[in-house]
């Protein structure tokens, strides 16, 4: 087996950009059932209060659910624009069809702050600030990008005989979409929409421009709350943070195999 | 002439004439500024199973899916027992396709595969899984229905496209060299399996391929495909004993190659010496073939029979290979190729003697124009 041969000194190399990388977030783990009134590390006793600190804090639970929510809305809808944009882009002869793509994408490259600046100018005049329906949108323009890069490359990777042979087997257009296409296309839809909706959940750039009193967003309201505080309940909150990461990932590990999903 | 005689058994022969089924007139197809196809016309008749045989890039593919409706001809008509079907979209043409990549759904079970053409027909339920039962029992696979097509080899994914494709009882049965990406021992029992499919059903059928084997085998007739155009249509003991452009000749079966001339008084000649071809002969610069196989290696001063060619030449190389001997014979400019099966008393001539090859007068195709 060659893979077992490297040398030590590249197995303490990864050792060390995996400590590097992931530390910060393991740290966070011991800090959360810290029982200090301040953050510090290590904790001089433990407990779990600022879990029940947490649960008890009114704002931070209403975040956390306008967070889910809008995920999810997001999530639903970078699928439901994304998944025929994908199919006309990869699958139609147009003119203007690769910058219709890069448009499309545009986003990823642009700094978010100066998204997030745009979206609040524009968003202003339209009375979309600090609404569900503003951070809808807002979120959009960055979890599309990301969907329909995906479902296009798995799209466009796509064994197109197998739709050619639904044709000719009587399928009329529609049902080789529904039938064929949609079902082969499954891996590509599950890895959108995890990224989709992690995405739209750890927003936090553009959304601080369009949140305020009256609606916020869980890594917002993180974000208000250290500004203001430094005790261990943002370490409460981040475990079940990356729990919820986590889980997100597994659910896509289960369905088809991470590798598969992201890689491909 | 073994060969002849075996074509003249297959039944479309003996069978009375059937009736054209599927007509092309006149089809091109020109993508961008290159004519892939400049017209092509041509019948297939009624339970027939005719080869589009040629190098990659002659444009058979490209026919196979006009004729499938996957993409458009730009000129000329394509009929179906006399409708023209040129511009019915495919989902409405009733042809069953098997791709080279077997393109089964990967999300549906090997029964479900089968289903398919059914359900989009409307069918019901009942009926169509007596019809798949029946269509997997066919191809020997009703024990695999309830597996993934990931689960099968390749030759069991290419049963169940072909089941697929024929349990709708489509009126055209379309093979994109279905075998190409089977090992050498399957191909041979699918060529059996997919021939006696074919006959069993009586469905007419087109069969896309690069393999004269396969061609040749399996099919009533073949389509000869050069460059977009046909260089010969007929049946395999056409092709191979009467073929028509000294492309057909070298691309179906192995064949030697002799620059020669045609005298005005109508003598062949090749290398000085003179020789005998039966027909009528193109005065000018022409090109003599002769399959390897039909050539004997004779010693210098050997008797010839008569009606039978004789060349003097150098022995270049000779080869031992068991039941044949090949030989390489130099005469004039260019080298013959001998093969001819070994003997017990088979005494081998020594390299750089000088020999004699021999063949009959009718085993020699003569070919207007020089070599290319």
């Amino acid at each position: 087996m060659e893979i077992h041969k490297t040398s030590w000194l590249m197995g303490l190399l990864v050792t060390v950009l995996f400590i590097y990388l992931l530390a910060p977030v393991i740290l966070v783990f011991p800090i959360s059932f810290s029982g200090d009134e301040v953050l510090r590390f290590p904790p001089t006793s433990w407990s779990l209060r600022w879990y029940e600190a947490l649960f008890d804090n009114r704002d931070m639970l209403r975040a956390f659910w306008t967070s889910l929510t809008l995920a999810f809305v997001v999530t639903i809808l970078s699928l439901v624009i994304g998944i025929p944009a994908a199919w006309v882009i990869v699958r139609m002869e147009f003119k203007g069809r690769d910058l219709l793509f890069n448009v499309f994408t545009a986003p990823l490259l642009l700094p978010t702050i100066v998204l997030g600046l745009a979206i609040l100018i524009v968003f202003a005049s339209f009375g979309l600030l600090a609404t569900m329906r503003g951070l809808v949108l807002a979120h959009l323009v960055v979890s599309l990008p990301y969907a329909l890069r995906i479902l296009a490359v798995s799209l466009a990777t796509q064994d197109r005989s197998c739709e050619e042979a639904a044709l000719t087997l009587g399928a009329k257009p529609l049902s080789v979409f529904f039938r064929v296409t949609l079902p082969m296309l499954s891996s590509g839809i599950v890895a959108a929409a995890a990224l989709c909706f992690l995405v739209s959940f750890d927003e936090v750039v553009i959304t601080l421009f369009l949140t305020g009193p009256r609606i916020s967003t869980l890594p917002v309201e993180l974000y208000d709350y250290v500004y203001n505080t430094a005790d261990p309940m943002v370490a409460a909150a981040s475990v079940l943070l990356i729990l919820l990461t986590l889980g997100v990932i597994l659910v896509v590990e289960r369905a088809m195999g991470l590798g598969r999903a992201f890689v491909k | 002439m073994m060969l002849e005689r075996n074509m003249t058994a297959s039944p479309s022969r003996t069978a009375k004439v059937a009736e054209d089924h599927l007509v092309l007139s006149e089809v091109g197809m020109t993508f961008g500024t290159a004519d892939v196809i400049p017209s092509l016309s041509l019948a297939v008749r009624r339970g027939e199973m005719v080869a589009f045989l040629g190098p990659s890039g002659c444009g058979k593919t490209t026919t196979l899916r006009m004729i499938a409706g996957l993409i458009a001809p730009s000129r000329g008509r394509i009929s179906v027992g006399w409708r023209d079907i040129t511009r019915l979209p495919v989902h409405e043409r009733d042809m069953g396709l098997v791709f080279q990549s077997y393109a089964l759904f990967p999300h549906m079970t090997v029964s479900q595969n089968v289903a398919f053409g059914l359900e989009m027909r409307g069918i019901a339920k009942r009926e169509i899984r007596v019809r798949v039962e029946t269509a997997l029992e066919m191809v020997q696979l009703g024990h695999l229905s309830d597996r993934k097509p990931r689960a099968l080899s390749g030759g069991q994914q290419q049963r169940v496209a072909l089941a697929r494709a024929l349990v709708v009882e489509p009126s055209i049965l379309l093979l994109d060299e279905p075998l190409s990406n089977l090992d050498a021992k399957l191909r041979d029992e699918m060529r059996v399996q997919i021939r006696s499919l074919q006959q069993q059903s009586g469905i007419t059928a087109v069969f896309v391929t690069h393999d004269q084997v396969e061609a040749l085998s399996m099919c009533d007739r073949i389509v000869v495909m050069r460059g977009g155009h046909i260089e010969q249509f007929g049946t395999p003991g056409e092709i191979y004993e009467h073929p028509a452009t000294p492309f057909v000749a070298s691309f179906v079966g192995r064949t030697n190659r002799l620059s020669g001339v045609v005298e005005p008084s109508g003598r062949l000649a090749a290398a000085g010496q003179g020789l005998l071809a039966e027909g009528a002969l193109p005065v000018g610069q022409v090109q003599i073939m002769m399959r390897p196989h039909r050539v004997a290696l004779l010693a210098a001063h050997e008797h010839v029979p008569p009606g039978h060619n004789a060349l003097r030449g150098r022995l270049t190389g000779i080869t031992f290979v068991g039941d044949l001997i090949q030989a390489n014979v130099r005469v004039g400019e260019d080298e013959i190729t001998v093969e001819q099966p070994t003997r017990r008393s088979t005494a081998l001539p020594l390299m750089g003697a000088e020999v004699t090859v021999s063949w009959e007068a009718g085993d020699t195709m003569v070919f207007a124009g020089g070599a290319t």
